[in-house]
């Protein structure tokens, strides 16, 4: 049972992780980014270290994203330009 | 020529790199240093040496606490090359896409976020507070109340949360992790032991006791409270859009 979570855990981490670096468009990316973040914090939680969970889910998953996408709304798509 | 010239020293680094991998003890095995060593050490004298009774909290405020010490002014630079670039937002004059918005935020989105918000602050506090015993800790929850706030800036928009945290409250409490950490740091050494000592010497046992509680309480709030702070004021300045700048948007 535990192992099957795991697997599963990982190749989803993997999938987001594929995902964030080819999709074209960078909110989506950041969207898939958090994401990958939200799978590696369940992953630390599996792996015994929670002080790390906490701070992946509180950081990774929640104050880079935010920080991500105010940076993309202040960017410019090159195809409008 | 110049590409010759990388691959041959990339060889030799990674010839020399895996040269060492071959010296190393195997993976996982009983007789590599950290098991022989480190992990013995950690889990029979952390308590008594560190002070906490969760090994990891023993670890990166004692054994690593230089360590720590780093990344706390790490996260204080990161937020005075932000200030430094971007500068602050001005009282009644910044405001965020939301607020320059005419179309209304969701009513289930506000009142979601109205509704989780104190259950959210409460389960930081709870988790800078208990970062000793169990897992946690100041940074993590500091990470949670700035999430928190920045939650609700993107809510309801930066007029509303820079007046309810002006810059005049948040300025004095971003150097608190660090003033907090070395001040600690400092009263090991004034009663005579190592920088980042809390159980002291020369003090009874059930006060030495309440004193290690103090400082490491101290500690953990000064970095949650500090790093929670330095979060918020970053995304405030990033997110901020002078008035006079979205008057141009509008025709």
């Amino acid at each position: 049972m535990n192992w099957t979570v795991n697997l599963l855990l990982m190749l989803f981490l993997l999938a987001t992780a594929v995902v964030a670096i080819t999709l074209k468009d960078l909110l989506a990316a950041v969207v898939v980014f958090s994401a990958y973040s939200l799978m590696m914090a369940m992953l630390w939680t599996q792996l015994r270290a929670p002080d790390l969970a906490l701070t992946e889910a509180a950081v990774g998953a929640g104050v880079t994203t935010v920080l991500f996408i105010i940076v993309v709304y202040r960017t410019v798509r090159r195809e409008d330009r | 020529m110049k590409r010759l010239l990388v691959l041959v020293a990339l060889a030799v680094i990674g010839v020399t790199l895996l040269y060492g991998i071959g010296k190393m003890p195997p993976m996982d095995s009983r007789a590599s240093p950290d098991k022989t060593h480190v992990v013995p050490r950690y889990l029979g004298h952390g308590e008594e040496e560190a002070g906490a009774k969760n090994i990891i909290t023993g670890v990166i405020l004692n054994y690593r606490g230089y360590d720590t010490m780093g990344e706390v002014s790490v996260i204080f630079s990161a937020l005075c090359a932000v200030i430094a670039i971007l500068d602050r937002e001005k009282k009644g004059r910044s405001r965020s896409g939301v607020d320059a918005s005419r179309v209304r935020t969701s009513l289930i989105v506000t009142t979601v976020v109205r509704f989780s918000l104190p259950v959210v602050m409460l389960f930081a506090v709870y988790t800078m507070l208990h970062g000793e015993p169990s897992p946690g800790g100041g940074f993590q929850g500091g990470a949670i109340v700035g999430a928190s706030i920045i939650l609700f800036t993107i809510v309801f928009g930066l007029a509303v949360s820079t007046k309810r945290i002006p810059p005049g409250a948040r300025v004095p409490m971003e150097s608190v992790n660090m003033l907090g950490f070395l001040s600690m740091g400092f009263i090991g050494l004034a009663f005579g032991v190592q920088f980042l000592t809390y159980i002291l010497p020369g003090l009874g046992v059930a006060a030495a006791e309440t004193v290690r509680k103090l400082m490491l309480d101290v500690i953990e709030l000064g970095i949650g409270i500090g790093g929670g702070i330095i979060f918020i004021s970053i995304v405030f300045s990033m997110i901020r859009e002078d008035r006079y700048e979205l008057q141009q948007d509008v025709p």
